[in-house]
C-alpha cells in the first residue's frame, strides 16, 4: 500500500515538474524580447494558407495577453496539439512520430553500450585497486570524460570515410522493421561514440561505490566466513553498489539527450536532434517548442521511474 | 579549510595537519598531484587564450597565405595551415580566448545565481527552500545543452547570449551542490552559538556560513568552466556559436570534418586545444577537492 502511495505522489510531482518546463520554455521562448513566434510568423506569411495562418494564430494566441497564451498553449498540448510546422506545413506530432523512434533507438542502444562499458570496467578498475586493470579505467574514463561527442564524432566519420569509405549520407536512413542490418549499421556508430562518455561517468561511479562497500566490515565478514569469490563479487559488492549506478544512469540520460543532437547532426539520422537543430535554423519556432518539451519530458519520466527502481534494487527503501 | 559538519567524521592527525600547515589554497592545491597538473594545464590555457584575445599570435588568425595552403605540421606553423593558408594554431589561441570568455561569463552566471539561491534555500524557511528546490528540479529537468539551444535560438547567437544560455543552464547544479552543506551547517554549534549571541540572519549567512562554502564553490566552479567549454563549443560546433569574424574551437572542428582526410591537423589542432582545456579545469577541480576537504585526497 505504501509502495503505491509513493508511486503516486512521484508520479504527482513527476506531473508538477513537466509543467513547470512548459512555463519554463514557453518564458523561454515567448516572453524574451524578439518573440519568437511573431518573427517566425512573419517569415512564414507566403508559405502557410490563410486557414493554417488562422489556426497558429489562434494556438499562439497572437495578440492575447501572456498569461492567456500560455494557457491556451497548455490547453493545446493537453489535448495532444502540438501545432504546425511553419516549414513543411505538417503537424508537428506528425514529424515528432517519425524522428522520436530514431532517437529512442540511438539512446537505447548507447545506454546498453554505456553501461557495459561503465560496469563492467569500473568492476574490473574497483576489484584491482591500484593494478593495471585500474589505469586501464582511469584512461577510459579521462578519454570519455573529457573528449567531447562532437569531437569524437568527427574524428570516427573522417577515420571510417578515409579507411572504410563509410559515409554517413550514402543512403537513406532504414527503420528497424524494414531493414534491420542496415538500420544497425546506421545506428551502431553513433551510439558507441555516444556511449563512451556515460560509460566513464558510470565507470567512475561503479568503480567509487564498489570500493566503499568492499571496505565496509560486512565485505570482510563474508570473505571471512568463505563466500566464493564469485557470489563476493556479484552478490555483495555488486548488488550493494546498484543504487549508485542506477542514479548515474538517469542522471547520464541527460548527457545523452544532449549528445543525440549533436550526433544526429554529424551521422545525419533523421531524429529528433536533428529535426531540433533544423528548426532552429529555420525559425520553425512551434517544432522548436515542441522538442524541446518532448526531451524534457523523456528525461523527467526516466527519471521518474528511475526513482521507483529504487524500491526494487534497495530493499531498505521498502520499509517506509 | 575545513566544513564543519555534524556528519563530519573525526579527523585524522594528518589531516589536521594538512589543514594547519597549508600555505594559503595554492600550495594547498599543489600537493595534490591531479590539483599541480590542472594548476600548469589551465594557467597555459589562459595565457594563451588571453594573447589570443589580445592578437599576440604567431601570425594573424584570419590572414591567409596563399602560399602555405594545407601545410602540415612544422616549426612555423606547429598546427599546420588550412586550405586557405591560416594558421591553425593562431586560428586555436583566439577561439581559446573567446571560449575562455564566454566560459568564464556563463560560470560568473551561474556561480552567482545558483550559490544565492543554494545558499538561501538551505538555510532560509521550509517554503522558501521548497520553492527554489521545486523550481531547481523544473530546470534541471530541460537537458543543459536543449536548454542552451532554446535560448540561443530566442536571443540569438551572440557572446554574452551564449554565455547567458550556458550559465542558466548550470545554475541548479551550484544550487544543488552549494545546498547541501549549509543544510547541515544550519545545525552546526557554531551557526547555533551565532543565533543565541543574537546575530542577525543576513549576518550568520554571509560572515559565518558564505566562508564555508567557499571551497565548495570554488570546486564547483572549476568543473563548471570545464563544462561551459564543452559546452561553447558544441554549440558552435552546431554553428549557433557567436556569429563570424569571431573564431571559435567548435567551429574550426565542424569546418575541418571535410578536410581532415587530406589535413588531419586541421581537426587535430583544435580538438586538441578543447580537450587539453577540459582536462586542465577538471584536474584543478580535482585539486581544489582534495585541498578544501581532506577526506577525499588522492594520493
Amino acid at each position: 500500500m505504501s509502495a503505491l502511495l509513493a508511486v503516486v505522489r512521484r508520479t504527482f510531482s513527476t506531473l508538477v515538474t513537466l509543467w513547470g518546463v512548459s512555463v519554463i520554455i514557453f518564458i523561454v521562448l515567448r516572453l524574451l524580447p524578439g518573440n519568437a513566434v511573431s518573427a517566425a510568423m512573419g517569415v512564414s506569411e507566403g508559405l502557410l494558407t490563410p486557414g493554417q495562418i488562422a489556426a497558429l494564430n489562434r494556438y499562439y494566441g497572437v495578440g492575447q495577453p501572456a498569461v492567456q497564451q500560455y494557457l491556451s498553449w497548455l490547453h493545446a498540448l493537453v489535448t495532444g496539439n502540438l501545432g504546425i510546422s511553419l516549414v513543411s506545413r505538417e503537424a508537428v506530432s506528425t514529424l515528432i512520430g517519425t524522428a522520436l523512434p530514431v532517437t529512442l533507438e540511438l539512446a537505447l542502444f548507447s545506454m546498453i553500450i554505456g553501461v557495459a562499458i561503465g560496469v563492467g570496467f569500473g568492476m574490473w578498475s574497483a576489484l584491482h585497486p591500484g593494478r593495471w586493470q585500474d589505469d586501464i579505467g582511469q584512461a577510459i574514463s579521462v578519454i570519455g570524460l573529457a573528449i567531447p561527442v562532437f569531437i569524437l564524432g568527427t574524428v570516427l566519420v573522417v577515420f571510417m570515410s578515409t579507411h572504410f569509405h563509410y559515409f554517413p549520407s550514402s543512403k537513406p536512413f532504414a527503420g528497424v522493421l524494414t531493414n534491420p542490418w542496415l538500420n544497425f549499421q546506421q545506428i551502431i556508430f553513433p551510439a558507441l561514440v555516444l556511449s563512451l562518455g556515460i560509460g566513464a561517468a558510470i565507470l567512475r561511479t561503479t568503480r567509487a561505490a564498489v570500493l566503499e562497500v568492499s571496505s565496509l566490515n560486512f565485505a570482510r565478514t563474508a570473505l571471512g566466513k568463505g563466500v566464493s569469490r564469485r557470489a563476493f563479487v556479484w552478490r555483495h559488492l555488486f548488488l550493494n553498489a546498484l543504487t549508485a549506478v542506477t542514479t548515474m544512469s538517469g542522471i547520464q540520460l541527460g548527457y545523452l539527450l544532449g549528445g543525440t543532437v549533436i550526433i544526429e547532426q554529424i551521422f545525419i539520422l533523421p531524429g529528433m536532434g536533428r529535426l531540433l537543430i533544423t528548426s532552429i535554423s529555420n525559425r520553425d519556432f512551434p517544432v522548436v517548442q515542441s522538442t524541446v518539451l518532448i526531451f524534457a519530458a523523456g528525461f523527467v519520466i526516466v527519471n521518474m521511474l528511475v526513482d521507483l527502481c529504487y524500491t526494487l534494487i534497495d530493499p531498505r527503501t521498502r520499509k517506509q | 579549510m575545513i566544513i564543519d559538519t555534524a556528519a563530519t567524521p573525526p579527523l585524522k592527525l594528518e589531516d589536521l595537519e594538512l589543514v594547519t600547515r597549508h600555505r594559503g589554497w595554492v600550495g594547498a592545491v599543489w600537493r595534490s598531484r591531479n590539483g599541480r597538473i590542472g594548476m600548469i594545464v589551465v594557467a597555459l590555457v589562459v595565457v594563451a587564450g588571453i594573447l589570443g584575445l589580445a592578437g599576440v599570435t604567431p601570425y594573424g588568425p584570419a590572414a591567409q597565405d596563399p602560399n602555405a595552403v594545407l601545410k602540415g605540421v612544422s616549426l612555423s606553423h606547429l598546427f599546420g595551415t588550412d586550405q586557405f593558408g591560416r594558421d591553425v594554431f593562431s586560428g586555436a589561441m583566439q577561439g581559446l580566448g573567446v571560449s575562455l570568455e564566454i566560459a568564464a561569463l556563463s560560470v560568473l552566471i551561474a556561480g552567482v545565481i545558483g550559490s544565492l539561491g543554494g545558499i538561501i534555500a538551505g538555510f532560509l524557511g521550509k517554503w522558501t527552500s521548497a520553492v527554489i528546490m521545486r523550481a531547481t528540479d523544473m530546470l534541471f529537468a530541460i537537458p543543459t545543452v536543449l536548454f542552451a539551444l532554446a535560448i540561443v535560438t530566442a536571443l540569438g547567437p551572440s557572446i554574452v547570449d551564449s554565455s547567458i544560455a550556458i550559465g542558466v543552464g548550470w545554475a541548479p547544479i551550484f544550487v544543488r551542490v552549494v545546498r547541501s552543506p549549509v543544510l547541515a551547517m544550519r545545525e552546526s554549534d557554531f551557526v547555533k552559538a551565532g543565533r543565541v549571541l543574537g546575530y542577525s540572519r543576513w549576518r550568520l549567512l554571509f560572515h559565518h556560513i558564505l566562508p564555508n562554502v567557499t571551497g565548495v564553490i570554488a570546486v564547483q566552479t572549476s568543473l563548471a568552466l570545464a563544462w561551459a567549454i564543452l559546452a561553447e563549443a558544441s554549440l558552435s560546433f552546431l554553428g549557433l556559436g557567436p556569429p563570424p569574424p569571431i573564431a571559435s574551437l567548435g567551429e574550426m572542428v565542424s569546418n575541418s570534418s571535410s578536410l581532415a582526410s587530406i589535413a588531419w591537423w586541421t581537426l587535430a589542432g583544435p580538438s586538441l586545444v578543447i580537450v587539453v582545456a577540459v582536462i586542465g579545469f577538471n584536474f584543478l577541480g580535482d585539486g581544489l577537492r582534495d585541498a578544501s576537504d581532506p577526506r577525499t585526497r588522492t594520493r
